[in-house]
């Protein structure tokens, strides 16, 4: 069998070597490695895709070692969690790659760090070795920071200053909580299906340690109130680095939040889960309510992330509250999609946001108006995003959140107050719209040009995703529910 | 055994510190005779051939001379370490400082500065720590006079102050631990919990003395002072090679005292005390070379999270030393660019445009500080924290931590410069290579291959650790 996971998750790297490499090579060169080598990537995610996943286990591992005298390897493999946002991340990447290839400014450097960030966001998803997942979670981070720091707007520096030293300070509990995991397994070892399944900490030690990994992956989710660092570092990140940041890497939060937390202390999860559960129905709720208050779009969109994720937060409490296993599979399900629709649905909207700055050079929604009559094709698709992401039936939001509520509904039917979020990002959203591409349309905005073929190649699969994950979910769903109807905790 | 034979026995696990010895005489022998360029190949083959013959040593657990000088983990490694540390140390001294009256005389102090570190290293009694702090100081005070000016005359002489107060203090304190043991070796310290004051006055001082030599805070004032008016290529050997040396002694020392002293707490403290000091200070410096001083003070408190594991954790050995390794490796890969580029924050701005390979490597080596992986340093950082939890001492691993954090924004200090766009008006501060640059160039892209390989090769290390 080939290695197909881990040809998929250096494919990257061997790219940046490429790139790398070829130091004289033109900026058009230099993108199409780029592109071609996502496009590669994204095909070996289709093939795992195929292969697919089993239940109760992880499927298709792939082991070397790596540092035995630790119990430390390079494992990695996939299950209906992680696969669905193996094939996400992909496909991100590429529409990014796509998106980028107007890059003038080092493109060599830009290149480069867009593939390290890749295989770092497939392998943080992918790994099965502790130690390995932290390695590429903070690979990630580095990578990030380069990137905000290097093409950023105005105040780029101290977004990304802040977007590093905040990330860093948020990963190191998580270092603490794997090395308190290593420990408390007996023989000592970083395998995290051997943590999985038997849960090495009990407690007071799992309780901390649950706390620990929770600080973590609320700073990257973000959760309110360790969500302060997003709207600067999204405000300040070039368009690509928004769409990555938001689409792919809040999922290392939400995603580690599943995998480590509820999985490896499962017990202290479930003794915290009422408390993580209002944490989450606070972050929803907050999210909808500042994204209110904002009249940049791009903010904007950055808090209605807040809001997404913390459907996920809610997701993932109510599974643990959940004592019927078919209500518990129901709430991750619906947490794991969300995930995924939140990608594809913000990815879309940061790129839309940042082709109306390419052109306007502005994001403040009071400058623009009646855009729908110059760029029609940029104004139709902001409408089906921002439909899709205030959760119309239909588009990708909605199958997520539904079972996300039903879920609540059938276990803690109070937290459904979060629903309020739902109304709060409508009517928000119809506002934007309203300002910024119905109205009166303005003389200034006239000659502004429409989507290019390029920008076309960018949301075309985006936007058919989303429609194709809000009416039939169930090509998702049927992976997802694979691993979450076979999960014992 | 005839006292004879058990004589050559011993001396046959000393060869490579024999050869260090030869090396360091001859180096001088060339240098009367005015010969610098053979000095500088005698010194590097010597230390290497001994590096070389120190590799049959691996996995041996003994020790020789009636127990005052150890083989184990630590001496063995601490060859393997300091003796490949102080050849990249000579070229870069050869890049900064060829042609200057006496070159050779540097080579050799050089060499017999590195003699005491790894006799420090390899100490099993007090006679000898005493020993290895004068052997790797009275070099080390000359090579810092060396260039003879006025700066360079003050750092050493408050560097010998400084050495002579606290080695005082602590041959003072030894005296305590002799009394109350009856002998000087460090195995017999296992008798001292029937003495609980005489143990902790001869804690003290030991942690003074060694302390002062790895620059553990409240002992560390000597170094930014004694780096900054210190020829650049000697401040990197001065923060690398006595500092492992002095740290891999206080594990020899703690290795055998009883608990009931808490040396764990004092050496916690200490470490709290070092890395918080060192990188507050470090956060307020414009000058690279005093802020990779303080950094290597904040960097001394890190191993001190093996240090309170000793005994209670098997990852302690590993710890300490697969960190000593990958710290050896992005120090003197940062002080080589340092010394390439200039001493002020103002040389490195628009770096990673000017001379980008430069640049991404002063990057590597900074991220590789701070703990970041896949680099060496974080594996190096990660075995310590899990030492110092598997001792019971999560809350020092908490600090150690936070410090990381605190440690993000001091190397930041010269990352972000280092990229940011149209900072070409630091142009000016670069200094102009020397003609010796390839030299420079050869040592931090060894210094890189390591601290990179290691992230991913910590093994090499962990293995022979477990057999011993």
């Amino acid at each position: 069998m080939l290695p197909i996971v881990s040809m998929t998750l250096f494919l990257p790297l061997l790219g940046a070597l490429l790139v790398m490499a070829s130091r004289n090579a033109s900026a058009r060169v230099v993108h199409g490695i780029g592109i071609a080598t996502s496009a590669l990537t994204l095909a070996g995610a289709l093939w795992i895709w195929l292969r697919g996943v089993q239940p109760g286990a992880f499927a298709q591992v792939e082991q070397v070692d790596w540092m035995p005298t630790i119990g430390a390897a390079y494992r990695v493999g996939v299950d209906g969690i992680s696969l669905p946002l193996v094939l996400l991340t992909a496909v991100l990447f590429l529409l990014t790659f796509i998106f980028s290839a107007k890059v003038r400014d080092r493109p060599h450097a830009y290149v480069v760090l867009m593939l390290m960030l890749e295989t770092a966001s497939i392998g943080t998803f992918t790994s099965l070795d502790a130690l390995l997942f932290y390695v590429f979670f903070e690979v990630s981070l580095v990578s990030m920071y380069f990137m905000i720091a290097g093409w950023g707007y105005e105040d780029r520096q101290r977004a990304a200053l802040m977007f590093f030293i905040y990330t860093l300070l948020g990963s190191l509990p998580l270092l603490l909580a794997i090395l308190g995991l290593y420990l408390g397994s007996d023989p000592h070892t970083f395998d995290m299906r051997v943590w999985i399944a038997h849960p090495p900490l009990t407690g007071l030690a799992a309780m901390l340690a649950l706390v620990a990994m929770l600080f973590t992956f609320a700073v990257k989710t973000p959760m309110f109130p360790f969500h302060t660092w997003l709207p600067v570092a999204h405000v300040q990140a070039p368009a690509a680095g928004s769409v990555i940041l938001a689409g792919v890497m809040l999922k290392f939060g939400t995603y580690g939040l599943l995998r480590f937390a509820l999985e490896m202390t499962p017990v202290a999860f479930r003794d915290a889960a009422v408390v993580i559960l209002v944490f989450g129905v606070f972050s929803a709720l907050y999210g909808a309510f500042a994204a209110l208050a904002q009249t940049d779009l791009k903010r904007l969109i950055a808090y209605t992330s807040v809001n997404h994720m913390g459907y996920v937060i809610v997701g993932v409490a109510v599974a643990a509250l959940a004592t019927s296993p078919a209500v518990r599979a129901i709430a991750l399900d619906g947490a794991v999609l969300q995930m995924v629709s939140h990608g594809l649905v913000t990815g879309a909207l940061f790129f839309l946001v940042g082709m109306l700055q390419d052109r306007a050079h502005t994001r403040e929604m009071d400058r623009f108006g009646g855009l729908l009559k110059y760029v029609p094709l940029l104004g139709w698709s902001f409408v089906l995003a921002a439909f899709a992401s205030l959760g119309l039936p239909g588009l990708a939001h909605f199958p997520a959140e539904f079972q996300i509520f039903l879920a609540t509904l059938r276990v803690e039917p109070l937290a459904l107050i979060v629903i309020l979020g739902i109304v709060v990002t409508a009517g928000l959203y119809l506002r934007a719209i309203g300002k910024v591409f119905s109205g009166a349309p303005r003389e200034q905005w006239a000659t502004m040009p429409d989507l290019n073929l390029r920008e076309v190649l960018v949301l075309a699969p985006l936007l058919a995703l989303i429609v194709a994950v809000g009416v039939a979910p169930s090509w998702v769903l049927d992976t997802v529910h694979r691993t979450t109807a076979a999960l014992r905790f | 055994m005839t006292g004879m034979s058990q004589m050559s026995h011993d001396l046959s696990y000393l060869i490579p510190e024999v050869i260090v010895l030869i090396a360091g005489g001859g180096t001088l022998a060339l240098e009367m005779l005015r010969l610098p360029r053979a000095a500088l190949a005698f010194a590097i083959v010597g230390l290497l051939l001994a590096a070389c013959l120190t590799l049959p040593l691996l996995g041996v657990d003994t020790s020789v001379f009636g127990g005052t000088f150890r083989i184990d983990t630590l001496s063995v490694w601490a060859k393997l370490i300091l003796l490949p540390s102080t050849v990249l140390s000579l070229l870069l001294v050869r890049a900064e400082l060829a042609g200057s009256d006496r070159e050779g005389t540097v080579y050799s102090l050089l060499c017999f500065t590195t003699f005491g570190a790894l006799v420090l290293a390899g100490g099993g009694d007090a006679m000898l720590l005493v020993l290895g702090v004068l052997l790797s100081s009275l070099g080390a005070f000359a090579l810092v006079a060396y260039p003879r000016n006025d700066a360079a005359t003050e750092a050493a002489m408050k560097f010998f102050v400084f050495a002579s107060v606290t080695g005082s203090v602590m041959i003072f304190g030894l005296t305590y631990w002799f009394g109350a043991t009856g002998s000087t070796l460090l195995a017999d310290l296992a008798h001292l919990d029937k003495a609980p004051l005489a143990a902790a006055v001869g804690l003290v001082a030991v942690i003074t003395g060694l302390g002062y030599k790895a620059s553990l805070a409240p002992f560390h004032f000597w170094a930014p002072d004694a780096y900054e008016g210190a020829p650049v290529a000697v401040a990197a050997y001065l923060s690398v090679v006595p500092k492992i040396g002095a740290i891999f002694a206080l594990a020899q020392v703690v290795r055998d005292l009883p608990s009931t002293t808490g040396w764990p707490l004092v050496v916690a403290s200490v470490a709290v005390l070092t890395m918080s000091w060192g990188y507050l200070a470090a956060l307020v410096q414009d000058n690279v070379v005093r802020l990779l001083a303080y950094s290597s003070i904040a960097q001394a408190g890190y191993f001190l999270l093996g240090i309170v594991a000793v005994g209670e954790s098997p990852l302690a050995y590993s710890s300490l030393v697969v960190f000593a390794a990958a710290y050896a490796a992005m120090n003197l890969g940062a002080f080589a660019i340092v010394q390439g580029t200039g001493r002020t924050l103002d040389a490195f701005s628009g770096m990673a445009r000017t001379t980008p390979v430069a640049g991404i490597a002063m990057t590597v080596f900074l991220i590789s500080l701070v703990g970041i992986p896949p680099l060496a340093g974080f594996v190096g950082k990660f075995l310590l924290f899990g030492a110092a939890i598997d001792a019971h001492f999560t809350w020092l691993t908490v600090v150690a931590i936070l410090n990381s954090v605190l440690s993000l924004a001091v190397y930041l200090r010269i990352i972000v410069p280092m990229f940011r766009s149209g900072g070409d008006e630091g142009e000016g501060n670069v200094i102009p290579p020397r003609g010796n640059a390839p030299l420079i160039i050869a040592v931090w892209v060894i210094a890189l291959m390591v601290t990179v390989g290691l992230g991913f090769a910590g093994q090499l290390i962990l293995a022979t650790v477990a057999r011993a």
